[in-house]
């Protein structure tokens, strides 16, 4: 009998056990990495991970495939993502996932601490016969990594100052020059800051220091990474600082989640005459506050002679794409002339191709924008993307807010923030 | 000697194949619903699957990545103990402990204290208590991100908190630019956020007092406070201990609200040991460490609520 009962139970617990290994080995399956001819795909339509903030960005992705399809009528993307806040930081796990897409975008050259998981283009560019001359080369630079190529760009997202031309007549301030100073910058904030309307809106982290020291020809990082001891960037800083506490033209930082833009909401509302954004942020502006009602200035300079902090955002391929000479023929179809021209005629974002630049000129900038694309553009200061710049926005935004509450000095932010990174 | 399944024993027993057992004996060894093992197996085995899968594994994961470098796209190479000595000596982490070590000395009182307050209110009979406690869950079951995401702009130092103090002449508080006033709100917040789902508990736990047991005590001469501190704080122990226990283990687990509120700023006043972990991992790409740092938090858990389970003995009373 015990025997019996044994077999009983043992026969159970086989039983079990396979039904338990059965299951467990299906999710493990299901978990595990896709690879094969088919990973990043959808039958025939490849699969694109990049921001999605809202129905301006969905235009935009849709504009750019329409665009690619007018120049390659057999190319099929889908796109997918979350808002441009938590893309970066949700992206490597996307990129391990057994669902990776074959594509990717990344803004503002930061393509450095992804290449563990991108393909390099420069053979498929080869292979192709694409022409990268046609490029600006300051962004194929930034999306570039130890010399090799991982990202086509497709707009140029110089930053520039956009202003609220109505505020500005009210003030009887004049438009901005072409070679604008420092000093005419805090003198437009000082008139335009009236009625509990700042002049000017700061942005947090990283940006706004880069692009100040870029117009005076000073480059924000190096191989090693952010310069922090380089006393510009402290000045750039300080700057920021004294906007908001010596002369009152601005709201002082205070704590906010990393990937918020309360200088966007300021100034789309109303409460700020001016800005420093890429130029991905004019459509929207304009849409907010009218399109004749936003001016676009260059960065103010010391000495007057503004240098562009060039931002390029562009497509790239992951390793584990099915069908990468597929991927690669989409990207060359969205990022062609034709296709570029043709989202100018409805997106506001500046083609990274040189030869696309005279549609955008006429379909969306004004003599006086173009202009201004152009100086920021064609006398660009290059600087490297460092692979910790997400690490140190992090910082840079919880540590600058003491510098504006006067808790620290802006020597002591840069120390604070310098040994975070070192962590 | 004749053998007979232990399930079937009772029918064995009335039709005289077997002497009957002692029925004491028999109930310790008979399972409830009869019928052969796989059956108990089959009803136990969705949430065994569940349980391995959502929590054994990545723990276990977890644990081991603890012991590496590993990086979210790179490659893992074993360190051994690197990552934990490291975590003895940073600043950053050490900061991050303290700051949830404060917030849990102070969420887990006021929350308790105030759940507590708000149930005994609605066990007295005022209108529309029913309604009240809905009204006053609403806060637990609406989304914590949306919640922070509006006391962020209500707490600006231009937002609507700030004008009731300049009503009366009084300058801004700087919510948002100070630390000990961001912790604040982020623990106000917290509460706000969590004390309905702890009311309605301790609410349950109060309702099921006997009334007779009050009456009794009335009679015997206990005033209001008497009667809560001997019989309401006693009888309700076994919900006050459910709910300690939860909160102690939320509290250190606190991440959505600084994370959305202040992002862990100003400097590190609001990083909580989550929002380091989540930083160390997604933003810095320290996979390795970032697991060490939640094998850490899982043992500073695990001790407090042992503690809390040891000590139970002394206050909570089940009869």
């Amino acid at each position: 009998m015990k025997s019996r009962l044994k077999n009983t139970r043992r026969r159970g617990r086989v039983v079990v056990s396979v039904v338990v290994a059965g299951v467990l080995s299906l999710g493990l399956a299901a978990c595990s990495g896709g690879g094969g001819g088919t990973s990043g795909l959808d039958g025939n339509t490849l699969k694109m991970y990049t921001w999605i903030g809202g129905k301006a960005d969905t235009q935009q992705w849709n504009d750019y495939i329409a665009g690619g399809k007018h120049a390659d009528p057999k190319m099929s993307v889908s796109f997918s993502g979350p808002p441009i806040g938590d893309y970066y930081t949700k992206l490597p796990t996307v990129m391990k996932s057994s669902s990776a897409p074959c594509l990717l975008t990344f803004q503002n050259g930061r393509v450095s601490q992804y290449v563990q998981g991108l393909e390099p283009l420069a053979d498929l560019a080869k292979e192709n016969k694409l022409d990268l001359s046609a490029y600006s080369s300051a962004m194929l630079e930034q999306l570039s990594v130890d010399g090799k190529l991982y990202s086509i760009p497709f707009n140029a997202g110089p930053t520039v100052i956009l202003y609220n031309k109505k505020m500005f007549k009210d003030a009887g301030v004049a438009d901005p020059t072409l070679n604008w100073t420092t000093a005419d910058f805090i003198a437009a904030a000082k008139a335009t800051t009236k009625n509990g309307v700042y002049g000017f809106a700061i942005p947090q982290a990283s940006n706004p220091i880069s692009t100040l020291m870029a117009a005076d020809g000073h480059p924000w990082a190096d191989k090693n990474g952010p310069k922090l001891d380089d006393p510009n960037f402290r000045d750039a800083l300080q700057l920021l600082v004294n906007l908001s506490n010596k002369y009152k033209v601005a709201k002082p930082l205070e704590a906010a989640a990393g990937g918020t833009f309360p200088d966007i909401d300021a100034f789309s509302t109303g409460q700020a005459a001016m800005e420093m954004e890429g130029l991905w942020d004019l459509q929207h502006e304009q849409q907010a506050l009218g399109k004749d009602n936003v001016g676009i200035a260059v960065i103010p300079s010391k000495s007057g002679v503004s240098k562009g902090f060039i931002g390029g955002s562009g497509f790239a391929i992951t390793k584990t794409c099915g069908d990468k000479e597929k991927a690669f023929k989409a990207i060359e179809a969205m990022t062609s002339k034709s296709a570029l021209e043709f989202v100018t005629k409805s997106q506001a974002s500046v083609p990274a191709r040189l030869d696309a630049l005279n549609a955008w000129s006429t379909n969306v900038g004004s003599p006086q924008s173009a202009a201004v694309i152009k100086q920021m553009i064609g006398d660009a200061t290059p600087s490297p993307v460092p692979s910790n710049q997400a690490q140190l926005d992090t910082l840079l935004t919880q540590y600058e807010v003491n510098a504006f509450s006067g808790k620290s000095t802006v020597a002591e932010v840069l120390q604070k923030v310098k040994a975070g990174l070192a962590q | 000697m004749k053998s007979v399944r232990l399930d079937r024993a009772e029918e064995a027993s009335s039709n005289g194949a077997v002497p009957p057992v002692d029925p004491s004996k028999g109930r310790a060894r008979r399972r409830p619903l009869g019928g052969p093992r796989w059956v108990g197996w089959t009803f136990v085995l969705p949430g065994l699957i569940g349980l391995a899968v959502f929590i054994v594994i990545p723990q276990v994961a977890s644990l081991i990545l603890g012991f590496s470098n590993s990086t979210l796209l790179g490659g893992t190479q074993f360190t051994g103990t690197e990552n934990f000595i490291r975590l003895l000596r940073d600043p950053q982490f050490l900061n991050s402990v303290l700051v949830t070590a404060i917030f849990v000395l102070v969420y887990v009182p006021a929350n308790i204290a105030i759940s507590m307050a708000m149930a005994l209110w609605l066990k007295t009979r005022i209108a529309g208590r029913n309604w009240l406690r809905v009204i006053f869950l609403i806060p637990a079951l609406s989304p914590m991100v949306a919640n922070a995401a509006v006391f962020r702009l209500l707490f600006q130092k231009d937002g609507v908190v700030n004008q009731m103090p300049a009503g009366v002449g009084l300058g801004p508080i700087p919510w948002l630019s100070d630390g000990n006033w961001a912790l604040a709100v982020v623990i106000g917040v917290s509460i706000w956020q969590s004390f309905g789902y702890n009311m309605i508990v301790l609410g349950a736990g109060i309702d099921s007092i006997s009334p007779e047991v009050i009456a009794a005590s009335r009679i015997d001469g206990a005033g209001r406070f008497r009667r809560f501190f001997s019989i309401t704080l006693p009888l309700v122990s076994p919900a006050l201990f459910f709910t300690t226990v939860l909160t102690v283990i939320g509290a250190w687990q606190t991440f959505a609200q600084a994370y959305v509120i202040t992002g862990g700023g100003p400097g590190n006043s609001t990083m909580t040991i989550m929002l380091y972990l989540y930083q160390t991992a997604f933003t810095n790409d320290q996979l390795g460490y970032a697991s060490a740092i939640a094998t850490v938090l899982f043992v500073i858990i695990a001790i407090f609520t042992m503690f809390q389970l040891w000590g139970q003995r002394k206050w909570v009373h089940y009869d």
